[in-house]
């Protein structure tokens, strides 16, 4: 049970989350006080449902398959209700709180990366 | 409970969840504490200090200190159970059972002297943690209770996402500013949807921990109903062996400790011998289960009277019982570290806050008109939240406060501990049936608030050891559990607060009403959002 896992698993699952939410209208509304493009729309869905997975990987591949998948999830779960009351409460922050998730999940991944790699 | 389909399920979830809300708060609340039921049981026993572990030799003689104090106390019982010292616990915990239908025995002793230990008696956080499956009722009643809530929770839950209309839509959506049926009931959604997952895994596998009670017919037929050749068949016990009737003496456990720790690299954590005296006495020797999602303690059984090794057991279950044991590990969550312990726990708590939102919800779509006198099952069902949702946690925080201050060498303390929970807690739901439902909460999250302080207060002025008052020394646990505490007590105040001060956004609440149609012509569901204008999304 690496600690770093468990981070890289929490910004990635805020900023799919963040990514998702802010492709619904009534949510981006909110934001950025304007209706979201139909282009934006579709990137910010692809990029939130190919964090979700990536997250999966990565907490497949740092945990082992079997605390892996439980890991994924309680990261989902946590990261959507710091999401959520987030949004509720400060919306103006949600924008930047993603890009910082994002952030720190790329800290331990580039690290592993660089690890890995000769 | 006419109509679609989707609203013969909110029908469903409405009266499922309303009859079972107040136990299956309690047996999350409960549930979610027992995540840190050690930490909780060590807190309680402020007189164990850490120790360092002990050696094979040191842990077979400590064995055999707890055998000859079981063999002067209960030389009748059947079993003798002895948890051997830990670094967190350093202590013998005998625990024996004479007849089936007495109480069982339970004594603490020394480990490096056989005497017995100078422990405040406590049931520390086991009482919780039972109180999650058995309601501190006889074992059988209380599980069969617990079993029966968790198979409607289950039914409340699957009807409850065929209820709710705008899944995805409303993922995200909290509005708590709103008209306060509109943020009930996104809290209700939010915390239920979030943590879904959760949910469905901890109900389905609660059941499934208990499911052989439940559905004892399989084992009845092919085994004769001899549950533990089952268990010993599908590898989950060793053999249980009966008793030949014959006296023999029971052979030192001290080599037996050390052959056992030799075998296995785990932690060895408890023996049992069984049948002791007799010709066909067994000692069992039961490890820390190692590291994974399965919840099996590899075990060792060994002839009591020869010391032989019988039985070996440590992984290597087949399919069904590896599934069964993965399905306890999941529930009970001891493969968890600090973080991932951490969310467990969030979870835990989301799953309180859907009950407790779920059943407000339930009286706020019933509240009465403005000059309508509130009917008695409302009235009924007002007081009961406010007893449940207040009255569980001040009873907890009273049985955290009875452990620090009724006196340490009191005759049955750990009963009295036990009774303040539940005088408290009668208290609790009772104050609120005579006082005005707005009152009787905000007084009901205020005295929790304040009786959370007044555990941190004295758990700082008994606790000699207390890191506060020891600059920095001490046990660190003291100071988390304040802190949590604290936490705790903040929450309850803000919540205090937000109920004396809450006015209703007045226009929206008047609509809301007046397009509710009539209680007694068709229930309305809580579930069932009331009449607002239609946003286009893309879900």
């Amino acid at each position: 049970m690496t600690p770093s896992i468990l981070a890289a698993n929490l910004g990635l699952s805020f900023a799919a989350l963040a990514a998702l939410c802010l492709s619904l209208n009534r949510h981006h509304a909110e934001v950025f006080d304007r209706k979201a493009e139909r282009a934006a729309v579709l990137r910010l869905r692809a990029f939130g449902w190919a964090a979700i997975a990536a997250s999966l990987v990565v907490a497949g591949i740092g945990e082992g398959w079997a605390f892996g998948p439980v890991q994924w999830i309680g990261a989902l779960t946590g990261a959507a209700l710091g999401l959520v009351l987030l949004l509720s409460y400060r919306p103006r922050y949600v924008a930047p709180a993603a890009l910082v998730a994002l952030g720190v999940a790329a800290v331990p991944l580039s690290l592993a990366a660089l690890a890995v790699s000769p | 409970m006419k109509g679609s389909f989707r609203q013969s399920m909110a029908w469903l979830h409405t009266w499922s969840g309303l009859i079972v809300g107040w136990v299956l708060f309690a047996i999350f609340v409960t549930g979610t504490a027992s995540y840190y039921r050690p930490d909780i049981t060590r807190w309680m026993r402020p007189e164990l200090t850490r120790a360092e572990p002990m050696d094979a030799p040191a842990l077979g003689a400590a064995a055999e200190r707890a055998v000859a104090y079981l063999q002067e106390h209960a030389p009748q019982a059947r079993s003798w159970f002895i948890a051997l010292p830990q670094p967190d616990k350093p202590v013998l915990d005998l625990f024996w059972r004479t007849r089936p239908g007495e109480p069982p025995r339970q004594a603490m002793l020394d480990p490096r002297t056989g005497a017995e230990a100078a422990v405040r008696g406590t049931r520390g956080g086991d009482f919780l943690y039972r109180f999650h499956f058995e309601l501190h009722m006889p074992p059988l009643w209380g599980r069969w209770i617990v079993g029966i809530c968790a198979m409607i929770m289950l039914v409340a839950l699957i009807s409850g996402i065929v209820t709710h209309k705008r899944i995805f839509a409303d993922f995200f959506t909290f509005r708590r500013d709103k008209a306060p049926r509109r943020s009930w009931l996104d809290a209700h959604n939010v915390t239920g949807v979030l943590a879904l997952p959760f949910h469905l895994m901890i109900t389905y596998t609660g059941i499934m921990t208990l499911a052989l009670m439940y559905m004892p017919w399989g084992v009845t037929t092919a085994y004769r109903g001899d549950n533990q050749a089952f268990f010993a068949e599908a590898g989950l016990v060793t053999t249980p062996r009966p008793p030949a009737n014959r006296p023999a003496a029971l052979t030192p456990v001290g080599p037996i400790v050390e052959r056992a720790l030799a075998t296995m690299p785990e932690t060895l954590e408890r023996l049992s011998v069984v049948n002791p005296g007799d010709a066909n006495a067994t000692v069992v020797a039961v490890f820390e289960e190692p590291h994974g999602l399965s919840h099996q303690h590899p075990q060792i059984a060994f002839d009591g009277v020869s010391g032989e090794t019988l039985e070996i057991l440590g992984g290597g279950l087949k399919p069904a019982a590896k599934t069964f044991t993965v399905m306890t590990g999941l529930h009970e969550a001891h493969f968890a570290g600090t973080a991932l312990r951490l969310l467990f726990f969030l979870c835990g708590l989301m799953g309180c806050a859907m009950v407790a939102t779920g059943i407000v919800l339930w009286s706020l779509a019933r509240l009465p008109k403005a000059n309508e006198r509130a009917f008695f099952g409302l009235r009924l069902v007002q007081a009961l939240n406010i007893g449940s949702i207040a009255g569980l946690p001040a009873a907890v925080a009273v049985f955290f406060l009875a452990n620090r201050l009724l006196p340490a060498d009191l005759a049955g303390r750990a009963e009295w501990e036990i009774d303040a929970f539940f005088g408290a807690w009668i208290v609790a739901a009772l104050v609120p049936l005579v006082r005005p439902q707005r009152r009787a909460w905000c007084e009901g999250l205020a005295a929790v608030s304040l009786l959370c302080l007044a555990v941190v207060a004295a758990d700082i002025l008994t606790i000699p050891g207390h890191p506060l008052r020891l600059t920095g020394g001490g046990d660190p646990l003291f100071a988390w559990f304040d802190a949590a505490m604290l936490l705790l007590a903040g929450l309850f105040a803000l919540a205090a607060r937000k109920v004396l001060r809450y006015e209703a956004p007045r226009k929206e609440s008047q609509r809301e009403r007046s397009a509710r149609p009539e209680p007694a012509a068709s229930p309305v569901s809580p579930t069932r959002a009331p009449v607002r204008q239609t946003e286009p999304t893309h879900a």
